[in-house]
Parts: C-alpha cells; sequence; structure tokens
C-alpha cells in the first residue's frame, strides 16, 4: 500500500528514513508545486528520479532497463538526476508524496552515488527549527550510540561540527547539555540529531526505572482478567 | 465500605487521535469528559469539540480496586496536564491517528516527554487501522522512529473495537507484569 503524506508536516528526512528503514524497493513520487517527480527507489537507496507530467506513464514503464534505455539515459549519469531533481529541492517544503513499494522491476545492480545515509544528512541541512523541535522537543531527552555505526557515519559524510556533535552523545548527556558543550548554534546540533536518529546511529535512552511497579503481581493478574472479560 | 484503591492508566496522543473514543469503548461508567469548542480553523475542520483537561473512565476490578483511564489534551497547549496526568501511572497508551502521518510528530513530542519523565510501560496504538488509509503498525513504528530497543511496541488498533481496545490495555499490563518479574 502507497504511504502518502504532505511535506509541510512529514519532510524528506523522514520519507527517508522510511526508505531506509526496511530498503523499501519502489517509486517515490513528489507532486511539488511547479513540477511532478518520480525516484525511483531500490533496497533503500534512491536511484534514479525524473520529472512527469501524467503519472500513468510510471506504471506503463514498470522496466527500468528498458525505461533508461527509451530515455536514453547511461546508468553512469544516474547521479546527476538526483542532483538535480532532488539534492535541489530539499528547501522546498511544499508537495504531496507518495511512496508506492513493488512494482518497478529493477536488474540486480543499479550504481548508488549518493548513499540514502548521505542524502539524509543533506536534508537535514535544510530543515527548519520548527521541523527539528517535532522531534528533538524535549532538553531532557537522552541518546546513546548505537553498535555497528561506523558504516552509516562513513556513508553519511558529516561535516566537522557534525562530527563534533556525535561525539558529545554518550548516554549520559541531555539534549540541552549537548547543545551547551558542543558550543555550536542550537540548530545545527538539533538537524545533526535529527539525522543522527533517521540513518539509526543513535537512538534514544529511556529514563531508568527506580522502583518496581505500585501494583502486586496478585492484583495485576486480577485487573487482566477482569479487562479480558469485559 | 473500605477506601477505594485507584491503579491509573493514562490515554495521551496528539489531537484527534481517539483516545476518548478509546476509554468510551471500554470504559464501564460514561466517560467523564472536560470538552470545549475547537478554537483553530485547523481543529474545527476535524471535530467541534476537544478535550481541556482529561477524560476520565474506569472499570470495577473488584470492591476495593478501581482501574482509571485518564485521557490527556491532545494539543500542545495543554502539555502541563501530561505531567500532573503521569505522575503515579501504571503505564501509558499513546494513541496514534494512522490515517494522518500529519500529527506523528506531535506524537513523538508527547512520547519523548513521556519517555524522558516518567520510567513506566508505554505501548503506542496505531488507532483508526479499520479505515482504509491507514499506515500499518510497522510504518507507523518507523516513521515515529520507535527503535526495537526503545521497548515500545506499536499495536494495531481501532478504538471504536472493544476487542482491540482490551488487546491494547491488555499488553501494556503484560509488559507490567514483565517489570514486575524482573
Amino acid at each position: 500500500m502507497a504511504l502518502t503524506g504532505d511535506l509541510s508536516t512529514f519532510n524528506f528526512v523522514d520519507i527517508l528514513q522510511v526508505i531506509a528503514k526496511d530498503r523499501k524497493s519502489g517509486i517515490l513520487v513528489v507532486d511539488w508545486k511547479d513540477i511532478m517527480i518520480v525516484y525511483y527507489v531500490k533496497d533503500g537507496e534512491i536511484v534514479f528520479a525524473r520529472p512527469v507530467d501524467r503519472i500513468f506513464r510510471v506504471y506503463a514503464e514498470r522496466n527500468f532497463e528498458q525505461m533508461l534505455s527509451k530515455l536514453r539515459i547511461s546508468k553512469d549519469v544516474l547521479h546527476k538526476t538526483i542532483e538535480r531533481f532532488l539534492l535541489s529541492r530539499f528547501d522546498n517544503k511544499q508537495g504531496i508524496f507518495s511512496l508506492t513499494p513493488g512494482f518497478i522491476e529493477y536488474p540486480q545492480e543499479v550504481p548508488v552515488h549518493y548513499p540514502i545515509e548521505e542524502l539524509i544528512f543533506i536534508a537535514s541541512r535544510s530543515l527548519t527549527p520548527e521541523e527539528v523541535d517535532r522531534r528533538i522537543s524535549d532538553d531532557m531527552l537522552l541518546f546513546d550510540k548505537s553498535s555497528n555505526l561506523e558504516e552509516k557515519i562513513e556513508k553519511a559524510k558529516l561535516t566537522k561540527e557534525e562530527m563534533q556533535v556525535l561525539d558529545l552523545i554518550n548516554g549520559a548527556r541531555t539534549v540541552g547539555e549537548i547543545r551547551l558543550a558542543s558550543g555550536l548554534d542550537r540548530l545545527t546540533v538539533d538537524r545533526t540529531l535529527y539525522a543522527l536518529l533517521a540513518i539509526g546511529v543513535i537512538h534514544r535512552k529511556k529514563k531508568e526505572r527506580q522502583q518496581k511497579p505500585p501494583i502486586t503481581l496478585e492484583l495485576l493478574t486480577k485487573v487482566i482478567e477482569k479487562i479480558k472479560g469485559l | 465500605m473500605g477506601i477505594i484503591k485507584k491503579i491509573k492508566i493514562v490515554v495521551a496522543g496528539p489531537f484527534a487521535a481517539g483516545k476518548t473514543q478509546f476509554i468510551n469503548t471500554v470504559s464501564e461508567i460514561k466517560t467523564v469528559r472536560t470538552e470545549r469548542k475547537t478554537q483553530s480553523a485547523g481543529e474545527k475542520a476535524v471535530k467541534d469539540y476537544t478535550t481541556v483537561a482529561m477524560d476520565f473512565g474506569k472499570i470495577k476490578i473488584d470492591d476495593e480496586h478501581e482501574l482509571y483511564l485518564f485521557g490527556t489534551p491532545g494539543q500542545l497547549r495543554f502539555d502541563f496536564m501530561w505531567e500532573i496526568l503521569g505522575e503515579g501511572a501504571l503505564g501509558i497508551i499513546i494513541l496514534v491517528d494512522s490515517t494522518n502521518p500529519s500529527t506523528f510528530h506531535d506524537a513523538r513530542r508527547i512520547i519523548n516527554f513521556f519517555q524522558s519523565r516518567f520510567p513506566v510501560p508505554i505501548v503506542i496504538g496505531a488507532n483508526k487501522q479499520d479505515l482504509p488509509n491507514a499506515w500499518s503498525p510497522t510504518d507507523v513504528a518507523t516513521a515515529l522512529d520507535i527503535q526495537e530497543d526503545e521497548g515500545i511496541p506499536v499495536l494495531p488498533v481501532s478504538a471504536v473495537d472493544k476487542e482491540s481496545v482490551k488487546r491494547t490495555l491488555i499488553a501494556l499490563l503484560e509488559i507490567v507484569k514483565m517489570y514486575l518479574r524482573s
């Protein structure tokens, strides 16, 4: 089933995260205010982009290689379409998107010039303060690094400032403390945290449990039985 | 008759996620509501009335105990109520309108709020699964950025369906049980 939404409330970092998370394949259609663009998604990577005047063209051309051949586009220049039709549009916040899994027949190998982690970071640099506040919403939030993050970090091509923020994450510093310790402006720190979360190299740390829940096992069992019987 | 001991579960979530309906579906009393007419044009387009303090439903467990279900107001301007209602809760259910991705960020903000203040089990209900354009619980989890090690299950819910609401409550209580045994 297609996932649909509005870019003004579900930004490009969020969309790319959904694509990356389950290594989805299919197409992402964005009906921008001025143009409709189809982004081809293979195994969680955006491999090609093209504007279309009619959406049915996409559904009529399901074989990826045949479509490229018809458009006379070589695989070596696929990344140019990403630059022209995706990277240049991250500042544009108005459009309706629809992510439809499946149905495109992709060949085994399609070159990936911009890994999804790098796209997420590039997109994050255009997030507005209001957008970052939706996820980095609380000074008291705690983050910790996830395991096996090196490969993703390398693909993401972090700037020096972004790397500095990553280095400050230790599972003990709150968001407020990271902002202070970094000496960077708040938006840069929050955008970085947003993107690090999106590529899955950091995770939120739960507030530690201090005591057992205020209920006995016997009473809890009774509550569960009562609800079952409702 | 002795004093009735209260067991409290909080039902939170963004505006129009279905919290009042969720409580109403299982409460043994007519849900106590504190509603006012919606003010902003955006809210008016969704519904005419909205919760401003809390909703309150009740399930009698035995002669000494009652389970209270407290529904929080969804709008961020009422977040002072979240703190009040979260205190002493056994667990928290956060409902999300699976058909409205524009509310997912508000949902994440609410999760952040409770997660960083109350060390109690949290369950996410991906509500309105009975509607055709609902995002699946898996996609909702991804959009909400729920990571596996957060220990927050995202369950399919239809707040109008009693069995579905019961399943969600039981899932939360089973996590509480795990906490008790650990």
